[in-house]
């Protein structure tokens, strides 16, 4: 559905994306991950052809984006930044506005999109009586105009409280349920992304470090919490596998040992091994892990 | 075709639902009620029964509605038409931007030059819109307070002086006021130019003042009437033309044309400009 081959940019000689390239399947909750200025919004502003690369090129469903823009973004809906809306306006006119730069929408498709989101008692209000959670959700909705079979959210949580985020997340996940839509959204917010997405990218410094299912790392059972009677020993013996001890009673063996490797050890040593738990880490872990020192990139398997 | 007129629809129910749209008009509206009010007083009215009677005319005659209307354009078009053209010109692109609300349009599947040529339309219906209303309440408050009568114009700055009865002088007065909207639309596509670089909409308006007023001063000055024709305001000038009494249709065609590659230029400067810049904040 997306493809993005090798996209550079730099913004006044300061790179923002350096060679990125990613793929995003149809059907999927793809999550895009960075830090502050990593390069997400650029992506976002490069398949949308509101930033031109540098280098490389972004693909919609086969079709260019820098080549055929208006043919690309036909089945795409999108909010890019912050969503904004005339304030002086009600929400209903704000999307009868948006939606006549794209395919003809009726009136009963602009009920439904606003029923979907939750909006029908205030779509009439001007904009600016609107909260920031309902400014999200009208973004939502004029996304959702003209029945798109893509959709790309750059931080849609952004500044909402807690319910809101789980509306948000509810809305994502009942729309790529019921209407099969491609969700491609960037966020900082690593629990709604744990939550959402099969497959991640994570941007450090405008160049990705890890593309794949993040579930990979986090059960790739190099981690292990013990409860042994000899930590001394334990210590001693992970040493010698070459993995290292972490705290609160646990170890991360490297690739090449495994669980059983160790527990031999432990118990050829004299060690009693009460038991042994592998660790699954969550995404805020790995995040952390790998954009950490400069962000070396992960081994995970890509899609 | 048809997206195209639902897009314009769009974009001038924007600009017509922004309090600041009605501003020109109504600052006009009441300039043409303050200056009708004045012309009441006699001392002003005295200064033009002399210029009127000196002519070998009737001051009942010539001091009429229509006259009155042409006095308020002649005095207040080109300042203030420049500044609520300029107003909602240099703001027509920058302010989108700077709102974010272009970066959600652009989100829709729609060509960058699709979006300005619809906006340009709108200023361009702005435009003529201002002109008409000021020309028509105008004449509608001038008939009201003195009634039809013939057509005094004296314009010293574009040097025209005549008189017409109220069947000419009507539709003259009535025939100015498009070429007047061609005279201002200058001012608009240099607005609207200025709004699609990089700026803020304040910028773009005060830049756009700042050169049409630096113009008009030039053109005043005696020692460059050699230079004359290099001035923008010479050319908007041209509008005056129509009340000569045998108009020089050559010359304001002339004029036109100059004005309208000026206007084209501008616009290809805004579409290259809006083609090519980054959408981000």
């Amino acid at each position: 559905m997306i493809e993005l081959r090798n996209l550079s940019k730099a913004f006044k000689g300061k790179p923002a994306l350096r060679d990125f390239s990613l793929t995003v399947q149809r059907g999927e909750i793809f999550g895009l991950l960075g830090h502050n200025g990593a390069g997400k919004s650029t992506t976002f502003g490069i398949m949308l052809g509101q930033v031109f690369a540098d280098a490389g090129e972004a693909f919609i469903d086969g079709v260019s984006v820098k080549k055929e823009r208006e043919r690309a973004l036909g089945k795409v809906g999108a909010i890019f930044e912050a969503p904004a809306f005339y304030d002086y306006l009600s929400g209903w006119a704000n999307l009868e506005i948006l939606t006549s730069y794209s395919a003809p929408v009726t009136r009963r498709e602009m009920e439904e999109a606003v029923e979907t989101v939750g909006l029908a008692a205030r779509i009439h209000d001007p904009v600016r009586t609107y909260s920031h959670g309902m400014r999200q959700r009208l973004g939502l909705a004029q996304a959702l105009l003209p029945a798109p079979e893509l959709i790309l959210l750059d931080e849609p949580t952004e500044g909402l409280d807690p319910e809101g985020i789980h509306e948000i997340r509810t809305l994502i996940q009942r729309l790529n349920r019921e209407r099969g839509l491609t969700v491609l959204f960037s966020s900082h917010l690593l629990s709604e992304v744990e939550q959402l997405c099969d497959r991640v990218a994570i941007l450090h410094r405008g160049e990705k470090i890890f593309d794949g299912r993040w579930e990979s790392l986090a059960t790739d059972g190099s981690r292990l919490a013990l409860n042994v009677d000899d930590w001394t020993k334990t210590a001693r013996i992970v040493a010698a596998l070459g993995g290292k001890v972490l705290p609160e009673a646990r170890i991360e063996l490297p690739p090449t040992r495994d669980v059983a490797e160790l527990v031999t050890a432990l118990v050829a040593a004299g060690v009693k091994v009460r038991a042994v738990e592998p660790q699954r880490r969550s995404l805020e872990q790995i995040y952390l892990e790998l954009t950490a020192g400069g962000g070396a990139k992960a081994g995970g398997p890509t899609a | 075709m048809s997206r195209f007129i639902r897009q314009l629809r769009a974009e001038l129910r924007k600009m017509f639902a922004r309090k600041r749209t009605y501003i020109g008009f109504g600052a006009f509206l009441a300039v043409e009620l303050l200056v009708l009010a004045l012309f009441q007083l006699p001392k002003v009215q005295g200064a033009y029964r002399q210029l009127i009677e000196q002519a070998g005319y009737g001051f009942r005659d010539y001091f009429s509605g229509v006259t009155l209307a042409l006095i308020v354009l002649l005095s207040t078009i080109f300042l203030l038409g420049s500044l609520y053209l300029s107003l909602v010109a240099g703001d027509v692109v920058s302010k989108e931007i700077e709102d974010g609300t272009m970066r959600m349009m652009l989100c829709r599947p729609v060509e960058r030059l699709q979006v300005l040529a619809v906006k340009y339309l709108a200023c361009v219906i702005y435009t003529f819109a201002l002109i008409l209303f000021i020309g028509l309440t105008a004449l509608l408050a001038g008939v009201a307070q003195r009634g039809l009568g013939g057509l005094f114009v004296y314009a010293p700055l574009e040097g025209v002086f005549a008189l017409y009865e109220q069947g000419p002088g009507l539709v003259r007065y009535l025939a100015c006021l498009p070429l007047l909207g061609l005279s201002l639309l200058s001012v608009t596509s240099l607005g609207f130019a200025l709004s699609c670089f990089n700026m803020k909409p304040a910028a773009a308006t005060i830049t756009t003042l700042s050169y049409v007023m630096i113009d008009f001063i030039f053109k005043g000055i005696p020692y460059f009437e050699s230079i004359k024709p290099w001035f923008l305001t010479t050319h908007m000038a041209t509008w005056a033309n129509v009340f000569r009494e045998h108009i020089p249709w050559a010359q304001i065609g002339e004029d036109y044309a100059y004005l309208l590659a000026v206007d084209l230029t501008l616009l290809v400067i805004a579409a290259v400009q809006f083609q090519t810049r980054d959408f981000k904040s």
